[in-house]
């Protein structure tokens, strides 16, 4: 496959929760719906890592499910290499499971606490069949384990997750779903539970993926100087939309989209020196139930006008590929 | 400037039958009258330990507290209880990371309100706390329909900032946030972080800010501590601890922290990771993990060591020996 082609396509992908009204009676009401993801579109080359940021409840974790079909999508679809995820689970669930990895944010919830890391370890290789015998997937984790800089090995095997820190647990889930040499990888907030002093490693272990191993990775964070750090293309989601999308350092360097803005001049940074006027945006996001028809973002906006409120905006293409959904990024 | 808090030699241990594990130890530092201090540190520092042992909120069954902390000339480790209670909320209040679970549940928040109030004020109406609080809302930013609330009708954005409110009932002399804005999202954690640096200038109070985001010290704290398995690696002024840090381990830290303009330099580990606290060590706590280390830091605990431009560094790469 050509290098430049994308490897994993969004398609217009939705998902809708029923809303749980709390009213007894709605007879003759609508039936209303939480839109967690509306219609997202992005595409991911192989070797390239895109970050997703945004707000908690913007949707962001129900998109990395989607694309695992761990959710299955209410509209649209999601293809790898050109097919399916739908056919391609239905076809060869196993090799779909093993092909498409997700690395999850708590990793003392990951494991099963009663199995010793030798046996959450050996579980996928056996099930996969990789290695012959036990003897020879016993080495494999091993190396693993010594490649991932958690030493020594043996002693490592021998223990329990709670016997591990969380850095040590978030390597070796890392590990194990390198094992099964996955060519997507979704990282749902993999280190926002970790010691900033042991999250360089885990960033590095997923970069290597990318790199080494060409496997597409999605990073789903809410750490924006980190995400800009690890990603080459970042998507800004607010309430299931993506509002902005583009290189990772022409979204935050210059972002076109006011609630991106609104992000990053609230993010401090760690200089004492430098100086930052905060964007103020008005309460915090609401609960995505029937919003519209205008854009999402319009009743906090800034910088909305009378055409915001009617209509959802299109978008606004910037050069290499950097768009923002937004009517108003003209006056800028 | 008046000192608000001292803090000399704090140690806790916690004990349990077999065995006993520091979480702090000799810690000293002072704050005076206006400032802000940051103490950061990753989990299992110590630094809401530390926190805990000031606001005297240890159970003293299994923490074993030494050491002396002056509040206004007050010992605090000492006092009866019901002096105690007299200075709780009154002149030192405390904010919680978790909002949601400092408030009652079943009440509105007047109720929780006017409970707190009348704690130090027994004989105020309500007209008088209404209006109390009132300011306090509109200080902090919320509308004043939250009075009449539920926490569960709220968000936590809101909750947090009504417990900064209460926290601010009786004007304090000294707040303590313990990891307040860490669960909130980065446009509300910044927009409170400005009202409390605001607010903070307008009445003046002094503040402890426990965290372990280190952009969250830089934006909003005059003066920044480091803590390391209990015990403090630097303490500084801000500009100079972030700028210039001296300590190893603050360096270690400040690599490890991506940053959101300009280039994008290879983020580093410190490898290793915290040693046994229940055991002894006879060196400096961080050497296993320093890339400086020499047989002295593995022998010899360094004293922390007053510099030039005013701050405090526990190495022996610098001194380490003199002052104590």
């Amino acid at each position: 496959m050509a290098e430049n082609q994308a490897f994993i396509e969004i398609d217009n992908i939705t998902k809708w929760f029923p809303h749980k009204d709390k009213k007894l009676l709605h007879i003759g009401q609508e039936k209303q719906w939480v839109k967690a993801v509306d219609a997202v579109s992005l595409q991911i080359r192989r070797g390239e890592i895109l970050g997703i940021i945004g707000e908690s409840g913007c949707g962001k974790s129900t998109l990395g499910k989607l694309l695992t079909r761990l959710e299955e999508p209410t509209s649209g679809d999601v293809r790898i290499g050109g097919v399916s995820t739908r056919e391609l689970i239905r076809r060869d669930p196993k090799q779909f499971r093993r092909k498409v990895q997700i690395v999850f944010q708590n990793p003392l919830d990951t494991f099963t606490p009663r199995d010793t890391i030798e046996k959450i370890l050996m579980r996928p290789l056996r099930l996969h069949h990789i290695g012959k015998d036990d003897a020879q997937r016993r080495e494999i984790c091993l190396k693993g384990l010594e490649n991932g800089g958690l030493r020594p090995a043996e002693d490592i095997m021998s223990r329990y997750p709670h016997e591990l820190s969380g850095g040590q647990l978030q390597r070796i889930s890392i590990i194990r779903a390198m094992f099964l040499e996955p060519s997507f990888i979704i990282a749902d907030e993999p280190v926002s539970m970790l010691d900033v002093s042991v999250r360089a490693d885990i960033i590095r272990m997923l970069q290597e993926m990318s790199r080494e191993r060409n496997a597409a990775v999605a990073f789903i964070s809410h750490d924006i100087a980190l995400t800009r750090y690890i990603s080459d293309r970042i998507a800004v989601m607010y309430l299931g939309k993506i509002v902005e999308y583009g290189d990772a350092d022409d979204v935050i360097g210059n972002p076109k989209h006011p609630y991106t803005k609104a992000l990053i001049s609230n993010c401090s940074s760690i200089d004492p020196e430098e100086e930052q006027e905060h964007i103020k945006i008005q309460g915090e996001p609401p609960t995505p139930v029937n919003p519209g028809p205008g854009c999402y973002f319009a009743p906090r906006c800034y910088k909305a006008c009378d055409a915001c409120f009617k209509k959802y905006p299109d978008a606004a293409d910037f050069p290499n590929g950097h768009y923002a959904v937004c009517n108003r990024t003209a006056d800028n | 400037m008046e000192t608000v808090l001292e803090v000399k030699d704090l140690c806790v241990t916690y004990q349990n039958k077999s065995r006993s594990v520091y979480a702090v130890k000799d810690v000293s530092f002072s704050i005076n009258q206006g400032d802000s201090l940051g103490i950061v540190g990753e989990s299992g520092s110590g630094k809401s330990t530390l926190a805990m042992a000031i606001l005297r909120l240890l159970p003293p069954k299994t923490a074993k507290v030494t050491g002396e902390a002056y509040f206004q000339g007050k010992e605090l480790l000492t006092l009866d209880d019901a002096s105690l209670r007299e200075i709780r909320w009154k002149h030192l209040a405390v904010v919680f990371q978790k909002a949601m679970n400092a408030l009652s549940p079943v009440h509105r928040i007047s109720t929780q309100i006017e409970d707190i109030y009348r704690q130090h004020e027994p004989k105020a109406t309500r007209q008088e706390i209404r209006q109390r609080s009132q300011e306090l809302f509109q200080m902090v930013g919320l509308p004043d329909r939250v009075y009449r609330l539920y926490p569960h009708e709220m968000s936590g954005g809101m909750l947090q900032r009504v417990a900064i409110a209460i926290s601010l009932l009786h004007s304090p002399q000294l707040l303590i946030f313990d990891e307040a804005t860490t669960a909130l999202d980065v446009v509300t954690q910044g927009q409170i972080l400005e009202e409390v640096v605001r607010l903070e200038k307008a009445l003046n109070t002094t503040r402890i800010m426990i965290t372990h985001d280190m952009s969250v010290v830089s934006a909003s704290c005059t003066k920044t501590a480091v803590m390391y398995a209990g015990q403090m690696m630097e303490i500084g002024q801000t500009r100079d601890v972030l700028k210039r840090p001296m300590h190893p381990y603050t360096q270690g830290l400040l690599h490890s922290f991506p940053t959101l303009t300009g280039e994008r330099k290879t983020l580093e580990s410190i490898p290793g990771s915290l040693p046994d606290l229940s055991v002894e060590h006879a060196g400096c706590v961080f050497a296993p993990r320093c890339p400086f280390a020499t047989d002295r830091c593995h022998a010899k605990r360094p004293a922390a060591r007053q510099m030039e431009d005013g701050r405090t560094v526990a190495c022996w790469r610098y001194g380490g020996e003199s002052d104590g």
